[in-house]
């Protein structure tokens, strides 16, 4: 599953980032690796959502969200 | 004379040279206020060669030494992603730069202590200084000032630029840390299995496989190319594969091969983030207080339903305060020009001060500079309510906010920004849309944002519909913003249509929210009477001048000085023009000279109307009743004057913008493209309204 298909307020794994390398690049600099954790804490309906990654807030657009493979943390 | 003194001054007489510190920062981290405070806002900007990014170079003394300061771009990361990040950090590594002073929030560590350790990385000495820490207080968090130095191995140092605490102690610090790279670290690691624990010697200390992998590396790195200094970074930067270093030293890479294939670039990212959250677990104390509070806002404002409503409250409530309470202040002003205006004519006549000294001050400067200062609490307001949205962050709220409409016409939320901050001037604005990834995004927003109606049009419309449109003045200037902002948009589908590649929708928004922050009222103020500042220079500077040159070209033509203003050079050049301008109830002379003296800036075309029409103060009832009689005589009327209002929104931008746009977009074909579509609108919108408006009325 994808960024954009996750539910609120539930912990994520990023196992792979399928973004151009400039993208990728971009959001690991900001701390969005792969192995980090991402919860997202708002959303629009099909639109860009608000999550926390790192103790830092994003706000973070559909399409890129699409491009974030998640799975789920065991670690509620 | 004390000790470190004595040494100080020794030092002086050895070297003599001056100190360079480079400030390093992201966004907001305070970097630009303690440089101002250091260099007291003396400094020249410099460009790199061939380059179009920008430092500013200042100097200061203390203890007798000299430094030479340098704020660098605005970065969160050295990653040679951008040409912004290359310039910077091949700047940085380069001699021309001693010791680098990273200025981070100390209210939002965790994200900026990434930087941090890659400016440690780079190997020049680092010294870090921790602003905002009244904040940090103020929430009730704690910051372990002894802990942090001891796990980063540099001087840490808290300093508050508004108090001018910090200051000296930070400059004492980098004096002496300029041999130095790192002080002693202690950390709480028990020795690895790595053949030799590298804990006391580097602050980032990866894992045993990637340490083993930067052992190798320096070694072919040293056997290769023996001049090459900095080996440690070097080989940290070709273990992420960095574009730049890689090509600099290809045979490294070509002979470790079995490394190629493998990211360690995101592994040592992870491990560097790693590092923070340790960094962050030691040394901050109570930092859940802040960021729950942060989010019950956020639930109100970033609302998926309410979220646009209450951004529109806010931009209403601005405008409202801005026409308001800003021209309440105004009546107080206008009288204050008039009485001077008196006092001047007065003196004059008492000392039998010739026609032409009396007409050039009374009619031309004062009508011309002082007609546009009276709308200075006007303009006041606006930015002091545009820098609350900016230092809250309730901005990048907005870019969330409207990313579905925004994405709607192709573009990210994050060029809503710009247009948001060109309310206040379009000059900023423009300069803003620079932190757009895409570069069709960028050149759209630069061409969209000067229809977004700047502080300098706002004298235009104060004036105009107060003439006019009596009790519903408010409502016609307050359209004027609305129709800026339906044509900019209208222009971003356009555009969006004959620029976009095909297949490219790829919606990117990307914006850090930070913690919300009690505004600093003397930040705020600081920043709004900058702004305010600038209005008053270019009063007096470009106006200044704009209005003597309107005053001579309306008093001259070749035979000399004229009785008669329509026959004037003025009216010579307008009368040229009043054929076009016909079509938009624009066609008078007058209009035409006022107009085109507004491309120096869009309030000289009420100063030029002030020396037009000769009224020495233009905003009091007097002057209004005047230049109302002065339209009246031409069958002036509502319809007309609304027509120049949206006339004077849309058309060309003034040459400052005009420049702007030129150095943002690198491009004299969009620079021309920008005027010559911005005057195409202008003529067909006021066309438009004054042709159909005429049937009804």
């Amino acid at each position: 599953m994808n960024l954009a298909q996750a539910e609120i307020n539930q912990s994520y794994i990023v196992c792979d980032i399928l973004l151009n390398d400039k993208m990728r690049r971009r959001l690991e600099i900001l701390g969005l690796t792969i192995g980090s954790t991402v919860t997202i804490i708002r959303r629009k309906p099909h639109g860009a959502m608000i999550v926390r990654v790192r103790g830092t807030r994003f706000a973070i657009g559909a399409d890129l969200a699409k491009g974030l493979e998640l799975i789920k943390s065991e670690v509620a | 004379m004390s000790v470190i003194h004595r040494e100080f001054s020794r030092r002086v007489y050895q070297s003599g040279q001056p100190l360079t510190v480079a400030f390093m920062g992201s966004n907001n981290c305070g970097k630009t206020s303690l440089f101002n405070a250091y260099t007291n806002k003396k400094f020249h900007v410099v460009s790199w060669p061939g380059e179009n990014i920008e430092r500013r170079e200042g100097k200061c003394f203390f203890h007798e030494q000299e430094f030479k300061l340098i704020d660098m771009p605005k970065l969160n990361s050295l990653t040679s992603g951008t040409r912004e990040e290359q310039v910077t950090r091949e700047f940085l590594r380069s001699d021309n730069v001693d010791i680098v002073i990273n200025v981070v929030d100390a209210s939002t560590l965790q994200r900026s202590l990434y930087l941090t350790i890659e400016l440690i990385e780079l190997g020049k000495p680092v010294i870090l200084a921790l602003s905002m820490m009244d904040l940090v207080e103020k929430r009730g968090m704690e910051i372990d000032i002894h802990r942090l130095p001891e796990m980063l191995g540099i001087p840490a140092i808290p300093i508050s630029t508004l108090k001018h605490r910090g200051l000296e102690t930070l400059l004492h610090a980098a004096e002496h840390h300029r041999h130095k790279h790192l002080d002693h670290l202690e950390h709480h690691h028990s020795s690895g299995a790595h053949c030799h624990d590298h804990h006391e010697e580097f602050a980032m200390v990866y894992s045993d496989e990637i340490e083993d992998n930067i052992d190798r590396l320096i070694n072919e790195l040293v056997s290769d190319y023996p001049q090459v200094t900095k080996q440690r970074w070097h080989a940290i930067k070709l273990l992420e594969q960095d574009e730049v270093i890689c090509k600099r030293y290809p045979l490294v890479i070509s002979r470790l091969s079995d490394m190629a294939g493998h990211d360690y670039e995101t592994e040592m990212i992870n491990q560097r983030y790693d590092f923070i959250d340790e960094i962050i677990d030691e040394c901050l104390v109570n930092k859940d207080v802040k960021s729950r509070r942060t989010d019950g806002i956020d639930a109100i404002v970033t609302h998926s339903i309410w979220g646009i409503p209450i951004f529109l409250a806010v931009m209403a409530l601005i405008f409202f305060l801005t026409f308001a309470i800003g021209d309440w202040l105004k009546g107080y002003l206008v009288i204050g020009l008039g009485w001077f205006s008196d006092v001047v004519s007065s003196l004059l006549a008492a000392v039998h001060a010739g026609e032409f000294i009396t007409s050039l001050l009374v009619d031309g400067v004062i009508a011309g500079v002082g007609g546009i200062l009276t709308f200075l609490p006007n303009i006041f307001i606006l930015f002091l309510a545009l820098a609350i949205l900016e230092d809250s962050d309730y901005m990048s709220r907005v870019a969330y906010v409207m990313d579905g409409l925004m994405s709607k016409l192709g573009l990210s939320g994050r060029a809503f920004i710009p247009m948001i901050l060109g309310f206040g001037c379009s000059v900023p604005a423009i300069m803003a849309a620079r932190s757009l990834e895409d570069r069709t995004d960028r050149l759209i927003t630069i061409l969209i944002t000067p229809f977004m109606s700047c502080s300098a049009r706002l004298p235009i419309y104060l004036l105009l519909s107060e003439m006019f449109f009596g009790s519903k003045a408010m409502l016609a200037a307050f359209s004027m913003y609305v129709i800026g902002l339906v044509t900019a948009i209208l222009v971003a589908l356009v555009l969006g249509r004959l620029l976009k590649r095909e297949g490219k929708s790829c919606n990117s928004l990307l914006v850090e929210l930070s913690e919300y922050k009690a505004p600093s009222f003397r930040c705020i103020l600081a920043y709004s009477w900058d702004k305010v500042k600038g209005y008053l220079v270019n009063a007096g500077t470009v106006i200044f001048f704009a209005s003597i040159v309107i005053w001579l070209l309306l008093n001259f033509n070749f035979s000399g000085m004229v009785n008669d203003i329509s026959q004037s050079f003025g009216a010579y050049v307008g009368k040229l023009l009043v054929p076009v301008m016909a079509a938009c109830g624009l066609g008078h002379w007058q209009l035409v000279v006022a107009l085109i003296s507004g491309i120096a800036g869009k309030e000289v075309v009420v100063a030029s109307m002030a020396v037009l029409f000769s009224i020495s103060n233009i905003s009091s009832a007097d002057g209004m009743a005047v230049l109302l009689q002065a339209l009246g005589s031409f069958d002036f009327t509502a319809l007309n004057a609304y027509c120049m209002m949206i006339f004077c929104l849309l058309y060309t931008p003034c040459a400052a913008s005009i420049g702007v746009i030129r150095k943002e977009t690198e491009s004299l074909r969009w620079t021309v493209f920008a005027i010559v579509m911005q005057l195409g609108i202008a003529w067909t919108a006021a066309a438009l309204v004054y042709q159909i408006g005429s049937l009804f009325i």
